[in-house]
């Protein structure tokens, strides 16, 4: 062991060099998360079927998909909450029953639920013992960690007190304590109000910067595009696609026009230009025209005056996460 | 290391709790009770002993019945929150939701069991002698009377104190908190039944087989009554028996037997035993 070692384990810190990126680079393409040949069955219902997927150390993975899809049930194998039914799995190189390996993984549940009593220093310094820190390390950590977290000045507030929102920053906050290599998220932003949701998201990016893995569960898909170099989409306990956010959907530009008039003319040459057009529902003045170019919307404007009609709104329509996310099921399963 | 700390954590949340310090502040008005009561009724005793045929023996029979009684409420005390204390041990936390953010540490999970184990030992035992030595010294600061084997009585009550904690250990891990709770408060009042069905029943094989089932399940009662042996000053035993008259010590609530060896390393093994099968069984429960 070096000098440097020596003096870097007196001083509590488990990882200290760890997050220099030219430390992480070196680990680049190396997993971080194996699982080959995953299931699950609670009894006889089968909460993961047979998943398989490899995520890398410094990649921010995505874990996609509806209520009851199975991800929380893959993050909880991950972190040794719930045992495979069959299957094996390796967290950054060792089996997951291996209590050590455990060490340079940082867990947030989707519920943050803490025990009430403890003070915001006071839980740290709990779960950062846990992780093996030691007090001049910890207590140093502790104040960082509130501060990355947005709860600087908090530390002597009891958790029985803190928003549904604190309480998931200071879930967040043990779970990087110990600058782990690998951070296993099951929801982000449940909680937080959009200011929070931006503020985790930033930290999270900042996170990856520095080279941390993470594993990120949601049914979001705001966070896994912001975050995510890679996304797994997860429906019904079987993985039906891997890949980068931006392979994964295919996102239609649609436009909402609102005119006073929809005559048969307009609609016959708003086809010219539109790769497909559709009525709202209910309201017979609105059309959803899903159009290739962005520039298309001039020409939709220019067809609906030349048509004599009024144009009272041309709009981008953004699609849900849940339009987007069965449009890719669907495409999926044809 | 984890285990040290998952104790520190026991120890930290039991002081954090209303309940410990409801126990407490009642006690100190229950023993505030108990005080004003035994200065009244020892004092009554003193002015009545003079016209007894022998008035050493009638105070003796005062201080003994007072102490018997005494020490038999630290023992329902000590039990007491031996069970409300310790009953959501694990299925407390795993319905709250809050050992998800543990187990995933670099813990085994047996470190959480026997941490939070020791814990909850380190309190009772403190509480129940406490409350031994406590009763006790108010009955020898008014009367002057001290059992000689006060120390063994105190190891029986210790060791029933954690044959509770064993209990609920393990089914805190097998069953929900209330199912846990129901189980163990039956058993533990359930279990004087045997000696009181003894006491007014002919002794025959069949209530004695049912007895030392009953002492196996829950070994408390058998354990008071060891206590209760301990209790009653070993001069007493040979005069009553002189007298023909030392059966009459053995009630449903004591006994002139020590409590069998068997037995007594029995109630020693539940308590190792249990809490290991409990972690044994949180180690491959689902969370």
């Amino acid at each position: 062991m070096s000098s440097d070692s020596i003096l870097d384990m007196r001083s509590g810190d488990p990882r200290p060099q760890q997050k220099e990126s030219t430390s992480k680079s070196n680990d680049a393409r190396s997993p971080a998360v194996e699982i080959q040949g995953l299931r699950k069955v609670y009894r006889q219902i089968i909460a993961v079927d047979d998943i398989s997927l490899v995520t890398y150390r410094g990649e921010a993975f995505g874990f996609l998909g509806p209520n009851g899809a199975g991800k929380s049930t893959v993050v909880k194998i991950l972190t040794g909450l719930v045992a495979p039914t069959k299957g094996t799995v390796r967290v950054l190189g060792q089996p997951i029953n291996h209590v050590q390996s455990r060490r340079q993984v940082g867990y947030l549940p989707e519920f943050p639920s803490f025990h009430r009593w403890f003070k915001a220093r006071e839980f740290l310094e709990f779960h950062g013992r846990l992780y093996g820190l030691r007090s001049t390390f910890l207590e140093k950590r502790i104040m960082e960690v509130l501060e990355m977290v947005g709860l600087s000045g908090r530390e002597n507030q009891k958790l029985g007190t803190f928003s549904k929102g604190m309480l998931q920053r200071i879930g967040l906050a043990q779970a990087i304590i110990h600058k782990p290599e690998l951070v296993i998220l099951d929801e982000l932003v449940s909680g937080l109000d959009p200011v929070g949701q931006r503020d985790m998201r930033d930290l999270l990016r900042e996170l990856k910067t520095e080279g941390t893995s993470i594993f990120l569960n949601s049914h979001l898909l705001a966070d896994v595009e912001a975050i995510c170099d890679r996304v797994a989409i997860i429906n019904q306990g079987r993985i039906l696609k891997v890949g980068a956010p931006a392979e994964l959907f295919d996102k239609k530009k649609v436009l909402e026009v609102r005119v006073d008039h929809v005559s048969a003319e307009l609609l016959q040459r708003l086809h010219t230009v539109a790769l497909d057009i559709q009525h709202e529902e209910d309201k017979p003045d609105i059309l959803l025209i899903e159009i290739a170019r962005d520039e298309q919307s001039a020409d939709i404007a220019d067809i609906v005056h030349a048509c004599g009609a009024r144009l009272y709104t041309l709009a981008p329509r953004h699609l849900s996460l849940e339009q987007i996310f069965f449009q890719t099921i669907d495409a999926l399963h044809q | 290391m984890g285990l040290l700390l998952i104790t520190r954590f026991t120890l930290q949340e039991a002081f954090h709790r209303w309940l410990l310090l409801a126990m407490l502040l009642l006690d100190i008005l229950l023993l505030a009770v108990f005080a004003l009561m035994l200065n009244a009724a020892y004092s009554n005793e003193l002015v009545h002993a003079p016209s007894q045929s022998n008035p050493q023996l009638f105070l003796l029979e005062f201080d003994l019945i007072i102490s018997i009684l005494s020490v038999w409420a630290a023992y329902l005390l000590s039990g007491a929150l031996a069970i409300v204390l310790s009953i959501n041990m694990t299925s407390g936390e795993i319905e709250a939701g809050t050992f998800s953010v543990i187990v995933s540490k670099p813990l085994h999970r047996a470190e959480i069991i026997f941490g939070k184990w020791l814990g909850y030992a380190l309190i009772l035992c403190t509480y129940t002698a406490m409350l031994f030595f406590t009763f006790l010294g108010l009955i020898f600061w008014r009367t002057g009377y001290f059992p000689d084997n006060a120390l063994s009585a105190l190891g029986m009550l210790e060791i029933s104190t954690l044959v509770l904690l064993a209990l609920t250990t393990l089914g805190s891990t097998v069953f929900p908190t209330l199912v846990n709770g129901a189980i163990v408060i039956m058993l533990f009042i359930g279990a004087p039944l045997a000696s009181f069905i003894q006491l007014i029943t002919t002794p025959g094989p069949t209530v004695q087989n049912i007895t030392t089932i009953v002492n196996l399940v829950i070994p408390t009662d058998a354990l008071w009554h060891g206590a209760s042996y301990f209790l009653i000053p070993s001069f007493l035993y040979s005069i009553l028996q002189q007298r023909g008259i030392l059966k009459d010590l053995n009630t449903p609530f004591t006994s002139i037997q020590p409590i069998s060896t068997a037995l007594f390393i029995w109630a020693i093994l539940y308590c190792i035993v249990l809490p290991i099968i409990g972690a044994i069984r949180f180690q491959r429960r689902d969370l």
